[in-house]
């Protein structure tokens, strides 16, 4: 099917250890989901499975991007077609400026090199919906970059490139409630008909400022459950553990 | 081993125009040549390379001058495209032992500055080259010393009068011959108060043995670069002395990217207060290529500073070494000496050494040094390729940051984004068979 990311019964082990046991998952264009789920759920796995991340090994199952098998794909291939994740632990790497590594980055995945001042306008409005400073665009990447602003960053780089897909793996942690807000007006701003994204989450708190379509549940490699914007809150308010004695006890 | 026997440096060498002085010093160069031993693995300094040093082929026979000259249009495209859009205070050219091109500021002529051959300088100035050639780098120095000081046909002289100051650079440019054993030399002096920056280039093929020979007078300062990016099937064996009086200042870089086997001896003697050497270092061994560093900071006087700054990338079977000792005479108080090697490595083929010594004979003194080994980090290789980097253009990019710091130091812009393309080559170059699938 085109016009979604799918996910079909998907197993995938890290170090000879079994995490996805079994995923079935279908984010449309257009939507916004949240996974969320307790600590060793796999919902990082699932994130880093789909992006491509070769510490993982794919036991069973298939990844389809808009009708497509990119289960075998190098990440970049992945990246081209249209995905993006934004890592919870963002790498630093001194020696390459914010700036330039999104002009090479733009470059990689169109093969040209965008346009100065179209490539500058869109630098600067992505950073002023962050209410950010530019002063980090000649900051080398995340190089000293407090957990906050390694997120913002994250966020700026789904911004620039704009995805149609986009995997935001607990962007929401560590932020203060400027940052949090800031990142949720982001999102909503890239939120449309050509855009899809799996927000990664313990918490109800993001989800306050951006209002999901779907929630997905994830317990020990699995979605147990899926349902509207109403189940976060309602694990927001009871916790996990109910949600885990229905799933056993069925 | 070559044999001392094959190799033939009278014949030769007697053809050469040059005074009985200079005849003399060479005579006795030689006859140290014979007597001295081939370095081997026992000697520290050669440890890992006294394998490589026995694939020279010494018996290449040896480039001399056939009087061979060039007009400006007729030079060769790579140092044509070298010097497009470059402003310069002097231009040398040499095709194997040829002086082939020479050019320098009319201006600066007048005002008394050199920019020649040292094989001329010697002929026309033997009071300017007498008084400082061989003292920097002495045929005593061992074996290849004696060799380099016994058979240089060719090389640059640059002559700083006092007071002189030149902000454009001087380039000197070495084309070597494949199939030649070629044996070059430089000497630079800056009198009192004099600034220059002076780049040396070495291309071409064949086997290439350089000794430079750097003096600088109180309060000079000079900027200085030798880069090697010569054909895989050549070689390479440099040696640097720069000699550093009171209040001067030496920014120095050596660039290994090229030759089969290359090795650069760089040293700088701090002789007195103010002496401030700061040596820069990049190489990038690939295919089965080795690159050998060998520095030393030798302070003999107190209150001067030096920094050695060396790294190197190594892949396919590429072997990076560093080696590097700071020497601190009984007098040298007050010293600030610096060291630091960072390797990187692309993949598990290729090989770096990193030895970084002190040898410390002042107690108030502020040493550190510091090395470093580490693959390319798969993490950050990843983190690229989520954004749509292919493997070889995250490679690239992670190769250009991890010598951003270096190449960033150098004040010479055209030179760094010239080094930064020819690495970048080096990188998206195919692997060699044996490496792929690893």
């Amino acid at each position: 099917m085109a016009n979604r990311l799918e996910i079909q019964d998907l197993w995938a082990s890290h170090e000879g250890k079994m995490i996805l046991k079994g995923v079935n998952l279908v984010l449309p264009l257009g939507e916004v989901h949240a996974l969320m789920g307790p600590n060793g759920a796999g919902k990082s796995t699932l994130g880093k499975v789909i992006a491509g991340d070769p510490n993982y090994q794919v036991e069973k199952g298939r990844i389809l991007l808009d009708g497509e098998d990119i289960t075998d794909l190098p990440p970049e291939e992945r990246a081209k077609r249209g995905l993006f994740i934004a890592f919870q632990y963002p790498v630093e790497i001194p020696g390459v400026q914010v700036a330039n590594f999104l002009r090479l980055a733009l470059k990689e995945r169109t093969g040209e090199e965008p346009p100065i001042h179209e490539f500058y306008q869109r630098l600067k409005e992505a950073i002023e919906l962050l209410d950010w400073d530019e002063e980090v665009l000649s900051r080398y990447l995340n190089e000293g970059f407090s957990g906050g602003e390694k997120k913002k960053n994250e966020v700026l780089q789904l911004l620039v490139l704009k995805p149609r897909y986009a995997i935001l793996d607990e962007t929401d942690s560590g932020l203060d409630i400027d940052a949090l807000k800031a990142v949720a007006r982001a999102v909503n701003a890239l939120r449309g008909p050509e855009f899809a994204a799996l927000l990664i989450t313990h918490y109800q708190r993001l989800l306050n400022y951006i209002e999901p379509d779907r929630v997905h549940v994830m317990m020990d490699g699995r979605i147990v459950r899926s349902g509207g914007p109403e189940l976060a809150k309602e694990l927001e308010k009871r916790g996990y553990d109910w949600l885990r004695a229905e799933v056993s006890g069925a | 081993m070559m044999t001392v026997s094959a190799l033939d440096l009278e014949t030769p060498l007697s053809a050469l125009d040059e005074p009985a002085w200079l005849k003399e010093e060479r005579e006795a160069a030689r006859a140290l040549f014979a007597r001295l031993p081939w370095p081997t693995a026992k000697d520290e300094s050669w440890r890992y390379a006294a394998g490589r040093l026995k694939s020279v082929p010494f018996d290449w026979p040896l480039a001399l001058p056939r009087g061979k000259t060039l007009q400006k249009e007729e030079l060769p495209e790579a140092v044509r495209e070298r010097l497009k859009g470059a402003e310069y205070a002097g231009l040398l050219v040499f095709l194997g032992a040829d002086l082939a091109y020479a050019e320098l500021d009319g201006d600066l002529k007048e005002k008394g500055v050199l920019f020649t051959g040292l094989l001329e300088a010697a002929r026309r100035h033997p009071e300017r080259v007498r008084e400082s050639l061989y003292r920097a780098v002495p045929a005593k120095d061992g074996k290849l010393p004696a060799l380099m000081a016994a058979a240089w046909t060719h090389g640059a002289f640059l002559y700083l009068p006092k007071g002189l100051e030149e902000p454009r650079p001087f380039f000197a440019f070495f084309l070597h011959e494949e199939g030649t054993l070629s044996v070059g030399r430089t000497l630079a002096v800056l009198e009192e108060g004099a600034r220059a920056s002076y780049v040396e280039e070495h291309l071409g093929e064949g086997a290439h043995l350089a000794a430079s020979e750097l003096f600088l007078r109180p309060a000079a300062h000079l900027v200085h670069a030798h880069v090697q990016t010569q054909g895989e099937k050549s070689y390479h064996l440099y040696r640097q002395r720069a000699l550093l009086e009171k209040d001067t200042g030496l920014r120095d870089l050596t660039v290994n990217l090229g030759a089969d086997f290359a090795r650069a001896e760089v040293g700088s003697e701090l002789l007195g207060p103010g002496a401030d050497s700061e040596m820069l270092g990049v190489y990038f061994a690939a295919g089965r290529q080795h690159h050998d560093h060998d520095t030393l900071q030798h302070h003999k006087s107190p209150q001067a500073r030096s920094d050695v700054y060396y790294k190197g990338v190594a892949k396919d079977e590429g072997t990076i070494v560093y080696q590097g000792l700071i020497r601190l005479e009984p007098g040298a108080q007050k010293t600030d000496a610096y060291q630091t090697n960072r390797n990187l490595l692309l993949n598990r083929g290729a090989r770096a050494e990193s030895v970084p010594k002190l040898e410390i004979a002042a107690n108030d003194v502020r040493c550190s040094h510091g090395s470093s080994i580490a693959p390319i980090d798969e993490e950050e290789l990843f983190y690229l390729r989520t954004r749509g980097f292919s493997k070889e253009s995250a490679e690239n990019l992670l190769v250009a940051a991890f010598l951003e710091d270096v190449l960033g130091r150098i004040p010479l812009k055209d030179l760094a984004d010239h080094l930064a393309r020819v690495i970048e080559e080096k990188v998206f170059r195919e692997p060699l068979l044996a490496e792929k699938g690893r």
